[in-house]
């Protein structure tokens, strides 16, 4: 079926309300994005969650958008927390997937002679790919539940990481909502021995170099500077978050029956926020994003420890720092600005990035004059960016930004691509060391599978809902 | 004729299981479901667990009953390598999924199944037989 669309301006295109839709659709993008979207069904999804009760604003979509499973990737709704649904299809499987990135006071070209080491040693001490896992963290039932309750914060009383570290983490690594009970003992079964560990698919390691500053000041403020070494971590809850979505789809789908809620797709399945079933899938969502905080926090502490080791350097030398850590899906209770009135809305953002502005109460405040970092990743093969978070997101997008590249390629097609490359010598040619567990990972994963995140990140620039700050472009890489 | 192929999808991927009965596409569809995960690796059946599953339709009950594979593999370790449906009544599915214990070294993963989703899940009967296409979230 074919999705009317209209161009508002450079940047901006509206899917005109009409048919059973409560909103009209908005999407951030350029005119090239909109041709390639036209071929796939992420309008189509726009569109769908527009017909979810007690949507507030328009349904969104990032310039990252592709086509999802129920709601698009890059999708962006908030719901009236008295009138509006939760959907656990809106905040994905992998609750609080989401990046961290990590300054040092190291440069990269200095190191680059260890680089080679440090690969193999992170790719040995950070469990990636499918069922491994560090024998050396085992949690019993009574632990994994502590996890669930304090995230990050379990992490550092275990001696994962600083106190410090927390003040940088997006809700202070912990969503206090969080009620363990609510979450199924599948749940804790498939999480138990997942903790510390990457998983696989576009989840990543990397060790990266400051390439390049946009803003000197910001960047200052953020601790960055040029052809400086960082890290990021991406990955998010591991297949704990991924049984507390299926659980609560499995209610939800009970849930729209008996709150006669139509649903143009079953994947878009969700409850009154509040009724039972809303507020019972909020706090195991809260337990499944606190378990994804103590994840990246532990393995933060792992990537310490690693460096410690390969370049005989203690802490004070290396100074590995939390720049900020986002989560990019996930549903949360928030206060907007809507129309002049101040209104309690459910946001859900599904590969989607929060992006508050300079002078935000939730701003950590070393960034509170410059606004929120907001961390974008790219392809394994080109650069991920830094930026930070406006007033223009807050006036037009919640307070959201994009997430990431966005894939353009289906596996099959990006495998097609990689057809006799071979990916690890090309990337290892341009200074970019890939260690990688799965076999299909590196193929499925090559940059031509992605948008060029400098066009994402343009149009967030030049539709002022993010500001850029720096370019990263990736050394080292590991995959699951 | 019983089979299925790969569906296409931007960031995911899809199973479309033909077969001449419910059974046969649900066996199908799992072994789609293991190409996905395996690709072709061998993988003996010297093992073999009873699944039982609710939905309230043939399409919730394939959406558990894919659900139940990757569950038994990620906690029980369990490679599977063959299906049998003994019977599916409209809310249940009886059925038995065979294989061993998971090796990384003998068992390759191709890639990470993270979830079964609901997205466009759908079980037909077609003149020819019947048809199910589901989406794997990756």
């Amino acid at each position: 079926m074919t999705v009317k669309i209209q161009q508002i301006d450079a940047y901006r295109w509206r899917i005109p309300r009409e048919g059973d839709m409560r909103t009209e659709g908005l999407i951030f993008a350029d005119g090239k994005m909109i041709a390639a979207l036209q071929k796939e069904q992420a309008l189509e999804q726009v569109r769908n969650v527009a017909t979810l009760p007690g949507i507030v604003g328009p349904s969104m979509a990032m310039p990252d958008i592709h086509w999802g499973y129920g709601f698009p990737i890059g999708g962006v709704a908030a719901f009236d927390a008295e009138a509006g649904i939760v959907s656990p299809g809106g905040v994905g499987y992998d609750i609080n997937c989401g990046v961290r990135l990590l300054r040092s006071a190291l440069v990269a070209a200095e190191i680059r002679p260890f680089m080679a080491q440090l690969a193999d040693t992170l790719f040995r001490n950070i469990p990636s790919g499918v069922g491994s896992e560090r024998r050396d963290l085992k949690l019993s039932l009574r632990e994994e539940r502590k996890v669930l309750e304090q995230g990050a914060a379990w992490a550092v009383a275990q001696g994962f990481g600083e106190k410090e570290d927390l003040h940088h983490i997006e809700a202070g690594g912990t969503l206090p909502e969080a009620d363990p009970e609510l979450i199924s003992d599948r749940a804790l079964e498939r999480g138990r021995a997942q903790l510390g560990t990457l998983g696989s698919g576009n989840h990543f390691l990397e060790v990266q170099e400051v390439e390049e500053i946009f803003d000197a000041d910001t960047a200052e403020t953020l601790g960055l500077f040029a052809g400086q070494l960082t890290l990021s971590i991406h990955t998010g809850s591991r297949g704990l978050g991924y049984q507390v979505c299926d659980d609560y789809l499995k209610r939800m789908l009970q849930a729209s029956r008996k709150y006669g809620i139509q649903l143009p797709d079953r994947q878009l399945c969700c409850a009154p926020l509040t009724s039972p079933e809303g507020r019972q899938y909020l706090a195991a969502m809260a337990g499944a994003a606190n378990y994804a905080f103590a994840n990246r926090q532990i393995i933060n502490a792992w990537i310490r420890e690693t460096f410690q080791q390969v370049l005989g350097l203690g802490p004070g030398d290396l100074r590995l720092a939390v720049i900020y850590d986002v989560c990019h899906n996930i549903a949360k209770l928030e206060t907007h600005l809507v129309a002049g009135r101040q209104r309690r809305l459910c946001v859900h953002r599904k590969g989607a990035t929060r992006a508050f502005p300079p002078g935000h109460p939730e701003t950590p405040e070393r960034y509170r004059s410059v606004g929120q970092p907001v961390l974008i990743p790219g392809d394994m093969g080109r650069y991920s960016y830094v930026l930070v978070g406006t007033q223009g997101a807050m006036t037009e997008t919640f307070g959201s930004c994009c997430h990431g590249a966005g894939r353009v390629l289906s596996r099959h097609a990006a495998k097609k691509v990689a057809r006799g490359h071979n990916i690890e010598a090309e990337l290892a040619a341009r200074g970019i060391l890939i260690r990688a567990a799965g076999r299909a990972t590196v193929a499925e994963e090559i940059s031509a599978a992605y948008k060029d995140v400098a066009d994402v990140v343009e149009v967030v620039e030049r539709s002022g809902i993010g500001r850029i700050v720096a370019r990263l472009r990736p050394l080292v890489v590991i995959k699951g | 004729m019983s089979g299925y192929r790969l569906l296409a999808h931007t960031a995911d991927m899809g199973i479309e299981a033909t077969g001449a009965s419910p059974q046969e596409v649900f066996v199908a569809a799992a072994r789609g479901l293991q190409a996905m995960m395996f690709s072709r690796a061998p993988i003996a059946a010297v093992r073999e667990v009873p699944v039982t599953v609710h939905g309230t339709d043939q399409a919730e009950l394939l959406v558990a009953w894919l659900g139940e594979i990757l569950y038994l593999f990620e906690v029980q370790q369990l490679a599977p390598s063959d299906y049998i449906i003994d019977d599916i009544r409209h809310d249940t599915l009886n059925g038995r999924v065979m294989g061993e214990a998971f090796d990384p070294d003998r068992h390759p993963i191709e890639r990470e199944v993270k979830a079964i989703t609901y997205h466009q899940v759908r079980v037909w009967k077609e003149k020819s037989g019947w048809r199910a296409r589901v989406y794997v979230d990756l």
